[in-house]
């Protein structure tokens, strides 16, 4: 046994035999270089596969195939609600990280920096408004999408059987998303923002045991101010996209496993 | 290279022996090894041998029309199909953002309560089961005490109505898809849904000129007015429809 390799292709033997351009030898040396190191080959052929299962014709779905009823095209857009609510949540995300730029989380002065820094967005920046009012607008309309998902996904029996995993998953993120609108609801710091974190604090310090824990940790306190703000903010821009994206994704990717459920 | 092999054919290592013995006839291969082993390997090895032969005998057994299709392709069927009307409401997500730009109110003032104190409409449903204390029961054994505090009685409802979506799969088992196959569970829904919408106008009940005790009767009844209405009319098509539904189920495949 030797530790000599063996079994390698003499690429440069090859290349040099063939009749390349300038280009061609620049391409190819490229891609030898860079799949002896991380196997793109392997990759490639991934591409190839999604390029020839898109060129495949459609086949029929079974609703087609067993003419099992027609209204089933006429309910169709509701089956496009949940790829719609994650189209809505890219474009409430592109958006947020462009306020976010412009956004400062403080409760201090008068009116608080946060509030000035919304009305600077709304009042002074080039397509600030548009910005907010997109981002604003992408998080309203995704809730409703979401909800209506959750409907059609009821009454076609979507949930059931070999399903109940997604159901769950799609429950824990109907309530982050209800999170993510509550804590972002909070940031501009007027009037409805500070009566609705006062009464978050009243339902957090009204549920026994963890109550006050818990107001502690998402609130900063059993006041409003500055602390609540801050956590809000990093709620919203931080810990909650992390984690609202890696259960989407794990979301789609049981979907993408189980195939869409039609109504039999 | 072939050059080299002749000459130098000694394993080069650091030095010393390696301890390791080279590969030959006697060894077994990966997938000898994997069938010696025993334990939960070896366990979830016969698992799927057994699940796939039992998949194959019900296959060629049965005897009546399967409902055999648990799911169509996500990827590309319906994502191309959803991608189309996606990317219109996109469009229109922009289009609303446009017209209709979102206000800013009066910055926060602890010292002043507003008369309406709102969350976003995707909480009224959460805000309205907050409101539920008049409910709460004053129990004779505590001289008209109560057990839970309201807030915590408002909490508890929400985490009674999250817990009980959460049981559904596990309560509706079946292949049954639609609605008129099962006219109880879609008149649940329906009722739900009705529900979701009452609920959300007990939150904003100071807007609304009608009295508590009413509106509470309101939020409660509409819900099941609604779903017997709908179980009243499912239960009416149900014979109709289900007999179309396995007809052409028959039809195309009958049984074998």
């Amino acid at each position: 046994m030797s530790l000599e390799k063996k079994d390698d292709f003499d690429h440069n033997a090859w290349l040099k035999t063939k009749d390349l351009t300038p280009i061609e030898s620049v391409f190819l040396t490229t891609l030898v270089f860079l799949d002896r190191r991380l196997r793109i080959v392997d990759y490639l052929e991934l591409l190839e596969d999604a390029y020839y299962k898109v060129n495949l014709q459609m086949p029929k779905s079974h609703t087609e195939q067993y003419d099992l009823d027609n209204k089933f095209w006429y309910w169709y857009p509701l089956y496009s609600l949940g790829f719609f609510s994650t189209l809505a949540y890219i474009v409430a995300a592109v958006s947020g990280a462009l306020l976010g730029f412009y956004y400062e989380p403080s409760a201090v002065g008068d009116p608080s920096t946060a509030y000035a820094s919304i009305e600077m967005i709304m009042t002074e920046l080039q397509f600030g408004f548009a910005l907010r009012s997109i981002h604003r607008w992408a998080a309203q309309i995704m809730m409703a999408a979401v909800f209506l998902h959750m409907l059609r996904v009821y009454f076609t029996g979507s949930y059931k059987e070999p399903r109940e995993l997604n159901w769950l998953l799609g429950i824990i993120l109907i309530s982050l998303s209800m999170v993510f609108g509550y804590t972002g609801y909070l940031l501009p710091w007027n009037q409805l923002a500070f009566w609705a974190g006062q009464i978050g604090v009243e339902m957090a310090l009204a549920t026994p045991i963890v109550g006050e824990w818990a107001a502690q940790l998402l609130f900063g306190g059993f006041t409003l101010g500055q602390a609540t703000i801050i956590r809000m903010y990093i709620l919203h821009v931080f810990v909650l996209p992390f984690v609202v994206t890696a259960l989407i994704a794990l979301h789609i990717g049981i979907v993408w496993v189980q195939g869409i459920a039609e109504p039999h | 290279m072939s050059e080299k092999d002749s000459t130098d054919t000694d394993a080069r290592t650091d030095g010393g022996e390696t301890g390791i013995v080279a590969p030959d006839d006697e060894v077994p291969t990966w997938s000898e090894r994997k069938e010696r082993k025993v334990g939960l390997s070896r366990l979830t090895f016969e698992y799927f041998e057994r699940s796939r032969r039992e998949d194959q005998d019900l296959r060629n057994e049965s005897d009546y029309v399967e409902r055999d299709v648990l799911g169509f392709p996500t990827w590309p069927h319906e994502i191309i199909r959803n991608l189309s009307i996606s990317m219109f409401f996109v469009g229109m997500i922009v289009l609303i953002a446009a017209a209709l730009p979102p206000s800013l109110e009066a910055p926060a003032d602890p010292s002043s309560t507003p008369s309406i104190i709102l969350p976003d409409w995707y909480l009224y449903w959460s805000f309205g089961l907050l409101k539920l204390n008049p409910l709460n029961p004053g129990l004779a054994v505590l001289d008209g005490g109560k057990l839970l505090s309201d807030q915590l009685y408002g909490v508890l409802a929400n985490v009674v109505v999250v817990g009980a979506v959460a049981l559904l799969p596990f309560l509706n088992k079946g292949s049954a898809r639609r609605p008129v196959e099962q006219p109880f569970w879609a008149a649940i829904g329906v009722g739900g849904a009705v529900f979701s919408i009452t609920i959300a106008g007990l939150a904003v009940q100071n807007l609304i000129p009608l009295p508590l005790p009413l509106q509470l009767n309101i939020v409660f009844v509409f819900p099941v007015v609604a779903g017997i209405i709908t179980y009243a009319v499912l239960k009416t098509m149900r014979e109709g429809y289900m007999y179309g539904l396995n007809r052409r189920y028959y039809m195309l495949r009958p049984p074998k």
